[in-house]
């Protein structure tokens, strides 16, 4: 920490010459990327016409909001964002629930199933889901759960959470084993019951953890795309990742755009919007998670 | 003790049975479905019948799966090694001491959190376009003519622009885990280094590149995991169903059990589940050969 400061306070010219290099690949990159979101960001508020003309940076004929208003409405984005929205919610509640005392069992405890339970859930990080989708589909099927709307957003929450309770346990187990045991021992002379203990004491303590875990179950189940693509029976139960490629198929037709620029806007900015309050907070997980794993 | 004992099931048995039902049961019965002819997904058990292998060697003799494996491949070898040479790159420059690291950073990483199919789109729609894609225009303003007219979304260009659209998406997820690798590394190696010498390309391999086998493991593995689960950008680079230049073997999967495309040469999901099944073993021998060639217990730091 004292080394970075000392050189935040002083430009060393000899230095900052000798990094250039370095300073010019990554800033290309970076120019890049700002390209290419500023772009589609400014389509979104042009015309198609102005687009095909290659003005889109220009808005001559002004900023077209209306764009959002039809995807929004008559393109179904509504329906897609709010499945989406619902599903991701709920979906991270329940995994929070799921994993978080498995996690921290797992982690305190020596049991003859704990390092099978461990080695299989990051094992099941690995597997292919073409692995695990035809008996699934097989299930689901047969039960006729696919019929009814109400059914079919259950089985697709119920499938977000499976997928992602092996990563979850496992991210939140690293985290529980790295806070200090003189909690529970001092509960514990006190009378506290382990499973008090973890309620009033434990989970609160993993309040860090289970926020950045969270934010990643967030953003894979909004981004979830073969689950829902396979189990989401009609538009009505869609997530965005699907209702927006049939969305996209149907607007190469119609020639619109402008409408499918301000799609794709809509679609990545509750992650965007999220990474950008919390970039810190998601690159320590991806760091700290994957290490492990 | 028996108190723990309740507690030990109550808080694990919620997790343990959805794990279970999601993927202990499924990878089994996939195993076993590899083995039969089954006529449709949905069929029970008594409706199966044992072909032993033979789903296997007709996977291998259906040319549309080859060209899928080989895409696969490609993927796998040429993008991997794309993103792992630009992910390290940027790592090492990440952590150099520029200024602004922690912005360069979040911009690198930002396409991961972005839905690939909206990144996609971008790409095809935007990039790639045409008439007025970003190639197109960057390279008419410096007058290269020749490159300005390339169709990158014909079936010779479109393997490699979906490529390298890809890799432009991965390389900031691998770049962390390098970088979290490469600031785990004690200074005092480099200080010594540089005692004794050793210019910055030198201590770059004899001591980074050393230090990061456990990292150089993780990256492949989990290069190797989104590799075999290539799907989104296939299916959205891909403009007819069974698009041979971007076919993969996950689509060729999807197509020939949800798919009504015309590519499918028969109703057997005993098909599907050998793909499955081959996907795993590629991904369990990829897993297998990182570490052996890359012990990293030896070296503690």
């Amino acid at each position: 920490m004292t080394k970075e400061k000392v050189i935040k306070e002083k430009w060393n010219w000899k230095k900052e010459m000798r990094l250039l290099p370095g300073y010019i690949i990554v800033m290309i990159w970076v120019l890049f990327t700002f390209l290419l979101l500023g772009w589609v960001a400014a389509a979104s508020f042009s015309t198609t016409k102005e687009i095909f003309l290659g003005n889109a940076l220009k808005f001559e004929s002004g900023i077209h909001f209306e764009n959002y208003v039809k995807a929004w409405t008559t393109s179904d984005v509504s329906t897609f964002f709010s499945n989406s929205l619902v599903y991701a919610s709920i979906s991270c509640v329940l995994l929070i629930a799921i994993c978080a005392p498995a996690a921290y069992v797992l982690s305190r405890f020596d049991f003859i199933a704990n390092k099978i339970i461990q080695s299989s859930f990051v094992s099941a990080m690995g597997v292919p889901a073409v692995m695990i989708v035809l008996p699934l589909f097989g299930l689901v099927a047969n039960w006729n759960i696919l019929n009814h709307t109400f059914s079919n957003r259950i089985i697709l929450i119920f499938l977000y959470v499976g997928i992602n309770i092996p990563y979850t346990t496992i991210f939140l187990l690293t985290f529980f084993s790295n806070l200090s045991r003189t909690f529970e021992e001092a509960a514990a002379i006190d009378g506290c019951s382990p499973m008090k203990t973890f309620w009033k004491i434990m989970l609160p303590m993993a309040q860090p953890g289970i926020i950045t875990v969270t934010i990643f179950n967030f953003i894979n189940v909004w981004n979830e795309y073969f689950m829902s693509l396979i189990f989401a029976n009609s538009d009505k139960v869609r997530s965005v990742a699907v209702g927006l490629y049939s969305m996209i198929n149907s607007m190469k037709y119609t020639g619109d755009y402008a409408g499918m620029f301000a799609a794709v806007v809509i679609v990545f900015l509750p992650t965007f919007i999220l990474y950008l309050f919390l970039s810190e907070k998601i690159i320590a997980g991806v760091t700290g998670g994957a290490i492990k794993g | 003790m028996k108190k723990n004992k309740t507690m030990i099931i109550a808080f694990t048995a919620p997790a343990v049975l959805m794990f279970i039902i999601v993927f202990l049961y499924p990878i089994c019965r996939t195993l076993a479905m590899s083995f039969f002819k089954i006529e449709g997904v949905t069929d029970d058990v008594s409706k199966w019948s044992f072909v032993g292998i033979s789903n296997f060697i007709r996977l291998f003799q259906t040319k549309l799966f080859l060209t899928s494996m080989w895409n696969m491949f490609r993927i796998w070898l040429v993008g991997g090694i794309l993103v792992m040479c630009l992910a390290l790159l940027f790592a090492v420059i990440i952590t150099s001491g520029i200024r602004f690291k922690s912005f360069f950073r979040a911009v690198i990483y930002m396409p991961n959190i972005v839905s690939a199919v909206a990144l996609a789109t971008m790409w095809l729609q935007y990039v790639y376009s045409p008439k007025f894609g970003l190639l197109k225009s960057v390279f008419a303003t410096l007058h290269l003519d020749g490159l300005a007219k390339i169709q990158y979304l014909d079936t010779t260009n479109k393997f490699w622009a979906l490529l390298f659209a890809y890799c432009f998406g991965m390389v900031g997820y691998h770049m962390l885990i390098f970088a979290s690798g490469i600031e785990r590394i004690g200074a005092e190696y480099y200080e010594a280094a540089t005692l004794d010498g050793a210019n910055k390309v030198r201590q770059f391999y004899y001591i980074t590149l050393p230090l990061l086998k456990g990292v150089i493991k993780t990256n492949i593995t989990m290069w190797s995991v989104s590799s075999v689960a290539f799907f989104v950008w296939s299916q959205l680079f891909s403009t007819v169903t069974a698009d041979t230049a971007t076919i993969t073997p996950m689509v060729y999967m999807y197509l020939q059990i949800f798919g009504a495309g015309n590519s499918v040469t028969e109703r057997n999901a005993g098909l599907g589940a050998a793909i499955g099944v081959l996907l795993s073993i590629c991904v369990v021998i990829i897993f297998w050969v990182c570490n052996l060639a890359l012990k990293d217990d030896d070296i503690e730091f």
